[in-house]
Parts: structure tokens; C-alpha cells; sequence
């Protein structure tokens, strides 16, 4: 038996008795990428046959029976039960919970941001970061079943802290593209019709976004390419960053692009899906990502993306794009200037983009990976 | 249009653009601009309600609030700022998770973030050491069982408080609510008041409807007159490439009568020009430069005399200047006018006052009495009754008293006369009867002297 289930891994899976899986979380809210990852993956389960249930201190908007944390452990009732924590800030309740139960432990790993970025912007955010990334090495010391990151530079927090490469897979995010792709377009606030290049950037205004090295960017292309060019800012600032969001502003008073930024702070998907067609490029210039979801939504709208490639970007894009190796302003607007004017090779890189997109983010093969990694937690416990 | 992936086109491209914007920061360098330092940004307002001098607390004060007006609370009192979302959302998924206060103030307490303020929090410690204490397996589980046991009278006296806390709740939250059904009561009445007003307004829409529909109408009216006067005018634009089609014909047959007419001009231009040539020609003949030089001789012989000193003379006509040359050699001033531009360029090689003209129309621009003799070899008078006009403006030239030399002769220009329809030579019985009718004297005794020529003075 136990040969026939290692030479036929892939259908043993089929013929199981279903599992119960609890998702906890740390809360869940609509347009956030860690509750898409959350919800898509509950779904994924529950299409295996799967039993799922959600636990998270808070909810908001959400069409889905939220159960609160502490409720988790009556909830499992076997080892096989299988339990996934959704890793994205500091908890000392999940760690508790990991180091005393006995069901099948998976860590989602989504990344924390380094509180390097915050110093002197917010001492909040530097005491959450740390707090939270001081958790890692915790984690690690657990020897869960399975850590899932996001992508390969997710696990490498794990795997330097000596977990065994064969207890980690990669998972890239459940997402809500295919929403997007479906969406009409609302155009309304970029009614702009002078064939001026755009930029785009979409992301939260933050330290480790690059907003400094976009606005440079931004500041050279209207002295290099043309001085219409507009950079198109799909994001919110969160008020604990208030000083960091004062020297934004004051970057782009000195860079002289007042007129040139436009915010879209509370756009919608509507009008998300109008920022990418109306764009050149999306120009990621994060110094720190855990996957970045934008990458892929610029992918499968066509849209092509300009990048540096920090962290986990160079993975998420792959070839389906312009990576460099630098934020150089310089860099990013000669390939916006390319991408304006050279209409083959924008076509190709429009290509790439699909191509990625579709082999490797599109939800059927996330699908396809969420089952496979349940299969090696399967295989875990023969 | 392929868009075939290429991974060494794509390099290649990569390349230009790493070269581009190598040759852009040397062509358009950016101003260094740092990005202002953190620490130098602007903080956010202080007043922000945060206490920063008061740094000693009992714990009593700090756990009075509930929920999230106590961690935001704690954050205030001892990290001396407001609670940023993460940290809030960690304390309070702490007491969700059934953590006590002391536990949560502890946390902040004793984070790097609070160590470094040091807020001293009477009763804090034992408290917070305690709620650690009862995290640790098993000796946890008893050390809060053994607490919770030991202080239950306390307890129970928290619970009869409560209760009584509830009842005092109670009859605030009643008085509350009759306050509340008096305002709803108010409301009601303000309600009924407001739907008289909303008849009234439906009243107005009414009439602005009926108003909007007259309009409409009047509209209507002056839309269908419009598109009455629009199809008469869609009539008229259709006749219009007619119309420009004839005004097209017209104009091409005005230049092509234009170019024909220029031909005539041209043609007779040409044939005037040859028949001068002829006539040029004939006029240099030994016979007619004999017979001139004859007539010529007796015409000096017979005015000369009559002329003052310095006479002023216009002579109309004169052919190739040879009867001029005569005047100027006894001393006159002379002007004369010739047809035949041959026999005008020969005078003016002889040095004579001969323009090349009308004769005519040179004595209509003469002043009055500006002139002591006119003489004319008569060719040069128009055609028709032009010679009753002429005769008047030769009176006119002329000064009281002054002299005509009326030419009758025959000379080769006689042919030109007749080809042209002129008058031409008279004959001198009759001239001389004209000219005495025209208010000139002719003196008969000289004219008959003259040969084909009649001398008349004007009375």
C-alpha cells in the first residue's frame, strides 16, 4: 500500500476522507490582498471536498461565517485536522496555539516589512515590525508541517533559520484579477486625452514603496521624454504615516510635478481597471515586497510593468517585464520612452505578461498548487 | 504584428535603454534633491491630547476605560502617543483573547518602545509578572485558579457593585428614553408640517409643468418653421452647383472673348505698324521729297513774314519733320505731333520737339491762346464731323491775332487717311469757306498764293 501510494501521488489525494481545515487570520476586510488570499484559498479547500472554517478577531464585509480565535481549538478535533495561519504581522496567539496543538500546523507566510523602513517615520510601525519579524525565528524553532510562502524570497526567512527546504512550497496568493479582467472601466478621473506618456504606480504610500525614486523618476521623464507625462498614484496613506505622506508631498513640491500627480486614494475596481489601460507602464520601485499582487493585475490587463527588482518582485515578474537592478530614475524613463514609441516591443512585452499571468498566477493553477501542497502534508503524516 | 518572445532582442533592447538613459543623465542631470530626513519632517500637531510631562501613574487610573478607549488609553499614558492601528489591533486581539488589562499595560510598559520613556506605573509590575506567570503551562493554569479562588469575595462584592452600577444604568437609560420619545413626538409634528410644504411645492411643479409644456410646445412650433425655411434652403443649395456651373461657362467664355480681342488688337496693332512702314517708305520718295520741298518753300515764304519774333508754334501732323526744321531755322519755337512713328523717329534724329501721337488730342490739351501759329497738313484731323471740333480747339490754341496754316496737299499720308477713314485733304476752296465759318479770317489772296493750303487768322 504504501508503494502504491508513492508511485501514484497524484490520485491517493482523490480517494482521502476529506479534512477539516481552520483558517486563522489576523482580520479580514474587502480589498485587502492577505483576505483575498484567505478567501481564495477557502474556496480552493472547499472545491477539494474539504471542511473550512474562518477564525479572525475581526471582520469587516465579508460573506463568509467568521468564527473568533479562540474558538479554534474546540473546532479541531483530530491531528489529521489541518490548521493555517495566515502570517502577516505579530500574534502571540497563533504561536501559542502552534506550539500546543496537535493538528497538522501550515504557515502562510506573506512577508513583514522590515522595520528598518519605518525608523523615524513611525515608532508604531517599528515596534509592530519588529515584534512581528522577532516571530519568525519563533515559528521556525516549530517545525510546522508546511511553510507556504508566497513566493521563494518568503521562505528564504524560514529556510535561513534552518527549516528543512522540504517542509516549504510556494504558493503565490489567491487574488481577485479574474474580478478585475470582468470589470467595466471608469474613466472618469483620467479623462486625459492628450496622448501624454503615464505612469502608474498602485500600492499603499509607504517607506518601502519608493515613492521617493517614483518621483524622481516622474520628474525625469517630463524633462527627457515630455512635459506633459503624469503619474497616475493608486493608493492610500495610512494616517499613522503622516509624516512620511508630509515628505512625499514635499519631494514632489521640490521636484516641481505639483500638477503632475494625480491620487486615486479610494479608487475602485472600476476605476483601477481604467489607471492600467490608460498607463505606459506600472513602475514598481518597492524596495521591499512579500509578492506584490500589482505586479500580476498589470500582467493580465496588459499593462506593461517597469521594476526593481527587490525582495520577491524579480520572482513575481519573472521575464514578463523590464526588471532592473536599480530604482535609477533615469532607467525608468528611458523604458517608459521605449514603451511609448516603440509599439513592437510593447506588444511583446504585453505579451510576456500574459503569459506569465496565465501559467503561472491564473486562479486554476494556484488551484492546482494549493492541492498539491495539501498532498505533501498528506504525505507528512504516512 | 509579431510579438514572438526574443530573449536576445529583448537583452538587446534592455541594452539601448540602459545606454539611453546613461546618455539622458548626462544630457538633463536632476537637480540633487535629497529626500528630507525623517527626523527633520515636520512632527504632527502636539496638541494631540497626550500628557508628555506626567510620567508616574496608578494602575487604577489607567484601567478604568474598556475595550479600545482603553488600549488607546495606555498607548497615550505610557508611549506618550496616539495608538497606531497594528499595535491597537494587537492589544485588542489581546483582551478579545481574554488577557487582562494589566497584562496589555504591561505589554506597552515594558515593549523597547515604552522601557525607553519609562513611565513609572504604580502596582504595575506584581500585576503584569502574575498575567505572564498564568501563560506558563500548567503552573499558569493553578496560579490563576489559586487567585481566582482566593478572591472571590472580592469578587462577589464586584458583582453586587455591578449590579447596582446596572440599575443605576437602567433608570438613566429610562429617563433616556422618554427623553427620546418626547423629541420622536416633536419630530412627528415637524414631520406633518413638513408634508403641508411638500403639497405646496407639488402645486408649484404642477404649474412649472404646465409652464414647461407651453414652452415646449412654442418650441415645437418654431422648430417645424425652422425646417420648413431649412428645406426651401436645402432646395436652393441643390441649384447651386447649376448656378456655379454657368458662372464657370460664363467666365471661361469671357477670358477666351478677352484673348480673342487681344488678338484682333494685336493684328491691327501689327498691320497699323506695316502700313507706317509703307507710308514711311513712299514718303521717301524723290517725287513726293520733290513736291514737298516745294510746298514747303512757298508755305515759309508766305507765313514767316506773318509770325512775331520768337513765334510759338504747333505744328499738327508734320511728317518727317523736314517743314519744322524750316519754322526753327527763322527762329521759332516749335512742337509738333505725328502719327506714323516712322516719320516722328526721323524728326527726332534731326534733333526737332516731334512726339509720336495723337495730333488731336495733343491740340485738346494745349492751353488757351497759348500758341502764335497752328499748322496742319491736314492728315491729321479725325474721321466725321471731328473737324468742326477740331477747328473750335484750334481757335482756342491759338492767340487773338495768331495764324492757321491749313494744309489741303495730297502727300503719300493720303493713303494712310484713306485706309483709316480720316478726313484727310480737303479741298482748299472749301476748306477756306469752313474755316471762315468757324470764325477764323482766310486770307484770300495768300491762300491762293499757297499751293493745296489755305492761311487763315484768327478774328
Amino acid at each position: 500500500m504504501r508503494c502504491w501510494r508513492n508511485a501514484h501521488d497524484g490520485y491517493h489525494w482523490i480517494f482521502r476522507a476529506r479534512m477539516r481545515v481552520a483558517i486563522l487570520v489576523p482580520g479580514l476586510a474587502p480589498y485587502d490582498a492577505v483576505s483575498n488570499d484567505t478567501l481564495g484559498m477557502t474556496a480552493a479547500l472547499r472545491a477539494l471536498g474539504h471542511e473550512v472554517a474562518l477564525f479572525a478577531p475581526h471582520a469587516q464585509g465579508i460573506a463568509e461565517p467568521v468564527h473568533p480565535p479562540t474558538a479554534v481549538e474546540h473546532w479541531l478535533r483530530s491531528p489529521d485536522d489541518v490548521v493555517i495561519y495566515h502570517y502577516c504581522i505579530g500574534w502571540d496567539f497563533p504561536l501559542a496555539l502552534f506550539r500546543r496543538t496537535k493538528a497538522r500546523r501550515v504557515l502562510r507566510y506573506h512577508n513583514i516589512t522590515p522595520p528598518e523602513f519605518f525608523v523615524g517615520w513611525s515608532d508604531g510601525y517599528v515596534a509592530a515590525c519588529t515584534e512581528g519579524r522577532a516571530q519568525i525565528g519563533e515559528y521556525a524553532a516549530l517545525a510546522c508541517e508546511l511553510y507556504l510562502g508566497c513566493s521563494p524570497f518568503n521562505l528564504e526567512d524560514f529556510t535561513a533559520r534552518g527549516v528543512d527546504p522540504a517542509r516549504c512550497r510556494v504558493l503565490p496568493p489567491f487574488h481577485h484579477v479574474e474580478d478585475l479582467l470582468k470589470s467595466p472601466t471608469d474613466a472618469q478621473r483620467l479623462s486625459h486625452t492628450d496622448g501624454a506618456p503615464q505612469l502608474l504606480m498602485v500600492g499603499r504610500i509607504a517607506p518601502n514603496k519608493g515613492d521617493m525614486d517614483l518621483i524622481d523618476a516622474l520628474a525625469v521623464c517630463r524633462q527627457t521624454l515630455d512635459p506633459r507625462t503624469r503619474l497616475l498614484r493608486v493608493g492610500k496613506l495610512d494616517p499613522n504615516l503622516e509624516r512620511y505622506g508630509v515628505a512625499v508631498r514635499e519631494h514632489v513640491r521640490a521636484r516641481g510635478v505639483e500638477d503632475h500627480v494625480l491620487n486615486l486614494d479610494n479608487a475602485g475596481t472600476a476605476e483601477l481597471r481604467a489607471a492600467y489601460a490608460a498607463a505606459d507602464a506600472l513602475v514598481m520601485l518597492s524596495a521591499h515586497e512579500g509578492f506584490c499582487v500589482p505586479l500580476i493585475e498589470a500582467m493580465a490587463l496588459g499593462t506593461p510593468v517597469i521594476a526593481y527588482g527587490s525582495s520577491a518582485v524579480a520572482w513575481t515578474l519573472g521575464d514578463a517585464g523590464l526588471l532592473w537592478d536599480t530604482p535609477d530614475p533615469y532607467l525608468v524613463a528611458s523604458s517608459i520612452a521605449r514603451l511609448h514609441t516603440d509599439l513592437t516591443f510593447r506588444a511583446m512585452v504585453r505579451e510576456l505578461g500574459f503569459a506569465r499571468y496565465r501559467s503561472t498566477f491564473a486562479p486554476e493553477v494556484l488551484a492546482g498548487g494549493l492541492r498539491d501542497a495539501m498532498a505533501q502534508l498528506e504525505r507528512s503524516r504516512v | 504584428m509579431s510579438a514572438e518572445p526574443s530573449d536576445d532582442y529583448f537583452e538587446r533592447v534592455k541594452a539601448e535603454i540602459r545606454a539611453e538613459a546613461d546618455a539622458a543623465r548626462l544630457r538633463a542631470p536632476l537637480p540633487r534633491k535629497d529626500p528630507p530626513p525623517s527626523d527633520a519632517a515636520e512632527r504632527p500637531s502636539r496638541n494631540d491630547g497626550v500628557d508628555r510631562a506626567r510620567l508616574d501613574y496608578a494602575i487604577g487610573e489607567l484601567t478604568g476605560p474598556h475595550y479600545a478607549a482603553f488600549v488607546e488609553n495606555a498607548f497615550r499614558c505610557l508611549l506618550k502617543r496616539a495608538a497606531d492601528e497594528p499595535g491597537r489591533d494587537a492589544q485588542v486581539r489581546l483582551l478579545a483573547g481574554g488577557a487582562s488589562k494589566a497584562e496589555v499595560l504591561g505589554n506597552l510598559r515594558y515593549s523597547p518602545e515604552g522601557r525607553r520613556i519609562g513611565t513609572r506605573v504604580r502596582g504595575l509590575l506584581p500585576r503584569y509578572a502574575l498575567a505572564k506567570l498564568t501563560r506558563v503551562p500548567l503552573v499558569g493554569y493553578a496560579v490563576e485558579w489559586a487567585m481566582t479562588f482566593a478572591g472571590l469575595p472580592m469578587l462577589l462584592r464586584h458583582q453586587r457593585a455591578a449590579d447596582t452600577q446596572a440599575a443605576a444604568g437602567l433608570d438613566e437609560t429610562r429617563a433616556a428614553l422618554a427623553q427620546l420619545t418626547a423629541h420622536l413626538d416633536r419630530q412627528g409634528a415637524d414631520q406633518q408640517a413638513l408634508g403641508g410644504r411638500l403639497e405646496q411645492v407639488q402645486q408649484d411643479v404642477g404649474s412649472l409643468r404646465v409652464y414647461l409644456e407651453q414652452r415646449a410646445e412654442t418650441v415645437e412650433g418654431r422648430a417645424r418653421a425652422l425646417e420648413i425655411r431649412s428645406d426651401k434652403t436645402e432646395t436652393l443649395l441643390r441649384d447651386l452647383p447649376e448656378l456655379r456651373h454657368y458662372i464657370h461657362a460664363i467666365n471661361h467664355w469671357s477670358v477666351s472673348l478677352q484673348r480673342s480681342f487681344a488678338d484682333v488688337e494685336s493684328t491691327a496693332a501689327a498691320d497699323a505698324e506695316r502700313t507706317d512702314a509703307l507710308i514711311a517708305s513712299m514718303y521717301e520718295s524723290p517725287d513726293a521729297t520733290a513736291e514737298r520741298e516745294a510746298r514747303f518753300a512757298t508755305w515759309l515764304s508766305l507765313l514767316a513774314d506773318r509770325l512775331p519774333e520768337n513765334a510759338r508754334v504747333l505744328d499738327l501732323g508734320g511728317g518727317d519733320g523736314s517743314w519744322i526744321a524750316r519754322l526753327a531755322e527763322r527762329g521759332a519755337e516749335v512742337s509738333g505731333f505725328e502719327t506714323n512713328r516712322f516719320l516722328a523717329e526721323r524728326a527726332r534724329l534731326r534733333g526737332l520737339d516731334v512726339a509720336n501721337g495723337d495730333p488731336f488730342a495733343a491740340l485738346t490739351r494745349y492751353a488757351d491762346a497759348s500758341v502764335d501759329a497752328i499748322t496742319s497738313s491736314s492728315t491729321a484731323i479725325g474721321s466725321g464731323d471731328a473737324i468742326a471740333h477740331w477747328f473750335e480747339h484750334a481757335r482756342r490754341v491759338l492767340k487773338p491775332g495768331g495764324w492757321l496754316l491749313f494744309g489741303c496737299a495730297a502727300d503719300p499720308r493720303r493713303f494712310g487717311d484713306l485706309l483709316r477713314n480720316r478726313a484727310g485733304a480737303f479741298e482748299p476752296a472749301l476748306a477756306g469757306a469752313a474755316l471762315n465759318a468757324a470764325g477764323f479770317a482766310v486770307d484770300a489772296a495768300a491762300s491762293r498764293a499757297l499751293r493745296d493750303a489755305v492761311l487763315a487768322q484768327r478774328a
